[in-house]
């Protein structure tokens, strides 16, 4: 399944990108597919793609056990995840799996980081955006440890 | 009328029927025995005789004068009295009090709102008032976050808005089960989904302190200005009149300038989310 520019311009996280720089993504990118109950990947499971939800619904969580998942998020379109296949040690810290027919943009985690070294600002662009989703998790995570610490 | 009433003295209303809201939350419907008009965000002192008062902000809508609804948590004395009355008591009403919110200077605009936990009830009331002038806004979005969804309070409403022009309702859960098919995690995850011209809002918060912390900051970080922030100081209200000196909050009484302040007003004062 091919992607445009014209369809990443309708995507959240691809706001403030030129076509080059869009093109960047469409020439190391495919569209993934998953049914209800796919799980996308696991937690502690090696990461080689970062993902961008085109549409659909993925709930994120961690698992204190085997068999015991604790659901403690959910995705919304546009947003990215699985942000730790451009952090060494390209482990994920959770899960995540669909809970609808969801379609995702996977972009291949070497190629991306390979393009950050020969196209410095594209990189820096990505980073950033990087830097601020791992921004927000934190800070929401830290709004809930306070929920419960305040209960 | 209530120009002429001892600043004190509660107006008789009875207590016509109670909505259980969620395990901890109840909504109080009073016919008062006089016309009782209030400002959206402005607030009462709801009193049981023999018992004691505490200050609340209406549910309902402004412009209902013969009834109002009063949603309460039961968190304390007073509260978990009135989480025992049944429909065909007195009680009474003193108010209202303090500064509302400045619904005028939202005309032209797209209004964001987000609340947590019992903070929808305040919210719901604003609701109402912009429903009533929905022409004269651009957009109306509703973030709502609750702990669980048994905690989430007028569920209807939600269906309601988003089934009025102008308006949409999202809302999330802190902690999903298994028959919950919507959107897990904080209050502020539900604006990763919005849509709003930042320039030409406001938004209004009102929840926990926690939650009105953190989602102040969340506003800050997408570009609202301290101005365009509007604060509902809920956790401070106290005697209604700025007298007794519980409501202080810096250079404010919230009872008597607040209970609803923009960020920039009370962001320097230390106490602000405590």
């Amino acid at each position: 399944m091919n992607i445009t520019i014209e369809d990443l311009k309708k995507v959240r996280f691809f706001d403030h990108y030129t076509d080059d720089q869009l093109k960047i993504f469409i020439g190391i990118s495919s569209i993934k597919e998953f049914k209800v109950k796919d799980v996308l990947f696991e937690q502690y499971d090696e990461l080689k793609e970062i993902y961008v939800l085109l549409s659909g619904c993925l709930s994120l969580g961690i698992s204190i056990a085997k068999e015991k998942r604790i659901r403690l998020g959910t995705l919304e379109d546009g947003q990215l995840f699985s942000w730790s296949a451009v952090f060494n040690p390209y482990i994920s810290t959770a899960w995540v799996m669909a809970t609808c027919p969801t379609k995702v943009l996977a972009i291949d985690a070497k190629k991306l980081t390979h393009e950050f070294e020969k196209n410095c600002e594209f990189g820096f662009k990505t980073m950033s955006k990087i830097a601020q989703t791992v921004s927000h998790r934190l800070s929401d995570t830290r709004f809930q440890l306070m929920n419960q610490l305040t209960l | 009328m209530q120009d002429k009433r001892n600043i004190y003295t509660p107006l008789r209303a009875i207590l016509t029927d109670v909505i259980e809201e969620s395990p901890s939350i109840k909504t109080f419907v009073l016919v008062p025995e006089d016309k009782f008009a209030f400002k959206t965000g402005q607030f009462i002192e709801l009193s049981v005789d023999g018992v004691g008062e505490a200050p609340f902000t209406p549910s309902s809508s402004p412009l209902v004068t013969e009834k109002l609804e009063v949603t309460v948590m039961k968190t304390g004395y007073v509260t978990e009295y009135m989480h025992m009355l049944k429909p065909g008591v007195f009680m009474g009403i003193r108010g209202p009090y303090g500064r509302g919110y400045p619904v005028e200077t939202f005309f032209g605009k797209e209004v964001l709102i987000l609340g947590g936990g019992c903070g929808l009830a305040p919210i719901r009331s604003l609701l109402y008032t912009l429903e009533s002038i929905k022409d004269k806004l651009l957009k109306v979005i509703l973030c709502y976050g609750s702990k669980t969804a048994a905690d989430c309070i007028y569920k209807p409403l939600f269906d309601r808005l988003n089934s009025t022009e102008k308006f949409e309702a999202y809302r999330t859960v802190d902690k999903a089960d298994e028959d919950w098919d919507g959107s897990v995690g904080v209050a502020t995850t539900l604006l990763n989904m919005i849509n709003i011209n930042i320039n030409n809002s406001v938004a209004v918060v009102c929840g926990p302190p926690v939650m009105m912390k953190f989602g102040t900051i969340r506003l800050l970080e997408m570009g609202y200005s301290d101005d365009q922030i509007y604060l509902s100081m809920e956790k401070n209200m106290s005697c209604g009149l700025g007298k007794c000196g519980h409501c202080m909050m810096g250079e404010f009484f919230v009872c008597r300038d607040g209970p609803v302040f923009t960020y920039n007003e009370i962001k320097h004062n230390p106490e602000i989310w405590k």
